[in-house]
């Protein structure tokens, strides 16, 4: 009998040890308070004004083990990360940072194309793509946020007319515009029409009542309806723009779908998260759950999670999500701040200016990764706040 | 998940048909009452424990209750398919008396690892009070099968019926998991 008692346990311990390695490794969230979410911002943000090139451009990527400077550029990341800078203004009430933003701000307004009613910003050695655009119209929103300067209403209004002729009937929007030909060219973007929802529902936010946020329901419909299905998405893609359209959109612009929509959401930013959390890439955990997961890619799921957090408050359809949000908020925010690149880390390597206050994946930062993440935190930290507030 | 769900889980989970072929039995083939009692209030009380320990549990290991839930899933998907491939659990070498309750109706007939990491997953989300209304829901059936002569209850019948409960454990551990994705 001891025999078998011996082999029962014996499984079952093995049983458990493997579940331990490969299924649930301890989901490790660094505890981080409000201070110090303010000061990772503040580096990430320092990293990319010290790193703006003279003619309104961003670094684009940095191999800090090769000290290789990347050649690629991207108008829609140039787009994005110059609203993350617009968002970091005004969040962490630094209004110094706007005149580097208007620089990267410049650099868009000064490739404006003209259509039928609208303005497009064509980035260079690009096509006019509806992304890229409706960063634009997000980095003015944000910019009108920071500064309340209403000097580019109507550049934000230009260009989301553009939005406007890209969207379809069903909502769908297509991402790119045709000089030659002058028409939209039928083809999806895969963040883009997550991104020109976003900008429609800020522009509604602007400007209420012009009927951009009745716009901005169609595609957040297909969204949540039609377009995985229409780009032959294998899952539903966790689409963070989206839940930044949730979350612009409010309790007023949701109805079943939308919500149920939410809700599906932050079960993939949730899991994403809590993947994430488990990664060490170290030892066996490096085998079984490779290295930390891209900084953009996290930091897209911070973001989502952020912006369902706001909607999850003022909505009580969602009140019941508000507990697990919080918490994989907070360790987003807790994993981020514990791997970024210190002062004390970029002394190791040639150019440590374009080191420091970055987050690097296998040795290499791109712009959105710091976009993404300074994003992600700005967001985190009022729900930081408060927590320190109630104790 | 829903009452009747969790009361599916335990009830495949525990495989009352596969139990019931290896409990020790009496002369007039039904179960040991004593030995079949003891073990199911042994186990009654682990799932208890379990249950009520969950959470500092789960705060240990640093497993949030929505990722346990996929292992859970992970450990019920096993031992459904040991299940379908075996549905007639191995003999044990018995003990004297009410040691039998120990070895093998509590261990390893009936907690086997799918009842004991569902009864973190459904302490922890279900609460303590469903937890035990369902393991004790399901003992009870255990109970009521045992008591039954083995005549209108053949082995053919139990193996059968053992195999059912392993395809319900198969789809409930699925749920599982696929809950525990999904979830925030």
């Amino acid at each position: 009998m001891a025999r078998r008692l011996l082999l029962h346990v014996t499984l079952l311990a093995l049983g458990f040890a493997g579940l331990r390695l490969a299924v649930v490794p301890a989901e490790v969230c660094p505890v981080v308070t409000a201070a110090q979410v303010s000061h990772a911002a503040d580096e990430a943000a320092a990293w990319i004004v010290r790193n703006m090139r003279d003619d309104g451009r961003y670094l684009y990527g940095y191999d800090r083990d090769g000290d290789e400077i990347s050649a690629q550029y991207n108008g829609t990341r140039h787009a994005g990360v110059t609203m993350s800078l617009y968002q970091y203004a005004a969040a962490a009430g630094r209004p110094e940072v706007v005149a580097h933003a208007d620089r990267g701000l410049a650099f868009m307004l000064e490739r404006l194309t003209m259509g039928a009613g609208w303005e497009a910003w064509r980035p260079p050695g690009e096509d006019v793509q509806l992304g890229a655009n409706a960063l634009l119209v997000a980095a003015l929103v944000m910019r009108r946020n920071a500064t309340s300067d209403p000097a580019y209403d109507e550049a934000m209004r230009s260009v989301g007319r553009f939005l406007l002729a890209q969207q379809q009937p069903d909502g769908r929007m297509y991402a790119l515009w045709d000089e030659d030909t002058g028409e939209a060219v039928p083809v999806s973007g895969k963040f883009a029409t997550g991104e020109a929802a976003w900008a429609l529902a800020l522009l509604e936010g602007e400007f209420p009542g012009e009927g951009w946020g009745e716009a901005a329901l169609p595609t957040l419909d297909y969204l949540a309806l039609h377009r995985d299905r229409d780009e032959g998405n294998l899952t539903r893609m966790p689409d963070h723009w989206a839940a930044y359209a949730l979350a612009e959109v409010g309790p007023a612009g949701l109805d079943g779908v939308r919500r149920a929509y939410a809700r599906q959401l932050a079960g993939y930013f949730g899991i994403r998260l809590r993947f994430e959390a488990q990664r060490r890439g170290t030892g066996i955990n490096l085998w079984l759950r490779w290295v930390p997961g891209t900084p953009a890619g996290v930091g897209t799921a911070g973001e989502g999670i952020a912006a369902l957090w706001r909607l999850a408050r003022a909505e009580p359809g969602l009140a019941d999500l508000l507990p697990n949000v919080e918490e994989r908020l907070a360790c987003f925010a807790g994993m981020m701040v514990s791997r970024q690149a210190t002062a004390a880390d970029a002394a190791g390597y040639p150019r440590p200016g374009l080191v420091q206050g970055a987050w690097f994946y296998r040795g290499y930062v791109q712009m959105d990764d710091v976009q993404h993440v300074l994003s992600g935190l700005l967001a985190a930290r009022p729900m930081l706040e408060q927590r320190e507030v109630a104790g | 998940m829903t009452a009747g769900l969790l009361a599916a889980a335990y009830v495949a989970a525990f495989n009352v048909a596969r139990t019931r072929l290896g409990v020790p039995e009496d002369e007039g083939g039904r179960a040991r009452p004593g030995v079949l009692a003891g073990g199911a209030l042994l186990v009654l009380g682990v799932v208890a424990a379990l249950a009520a320990a969950s959470g500092p549990l789960l705060r240990v290991l640093e497993i949030t209750p929505e990722t346990f839930r996929i292992a859970a899933g992970f450990a019920g998907v096993i031992a459904a398919a040991v299940v379908l491939v075996m549905p007639r659990p191995a003999a044990e070498p018995l003990p004297r008396r009410w040691r039998a309750a120990v070895w093998p109706v509590a261990f390893p007939l009936l907690l086997g690892p799918e009842v004991l990491a569902l009864a973190v997953a459904t302490g922890s989300q279900e609460g303590v009070a469903a937890t035990v209304a369902a393991a004790a829901g399901a003992l009870v059936a255990l109970f009521v099968l045992g008591f039954l002569p083995r005549r209108p209850l053949p082995d053919r019948v139990l193996v059968w019926a053992s195999r059912v409960l392993g395809a319900v454990l198969l789809l409930v551990a699925l749920w599982l998991a696929v809950d525990g994705i999904r979830d925030v």
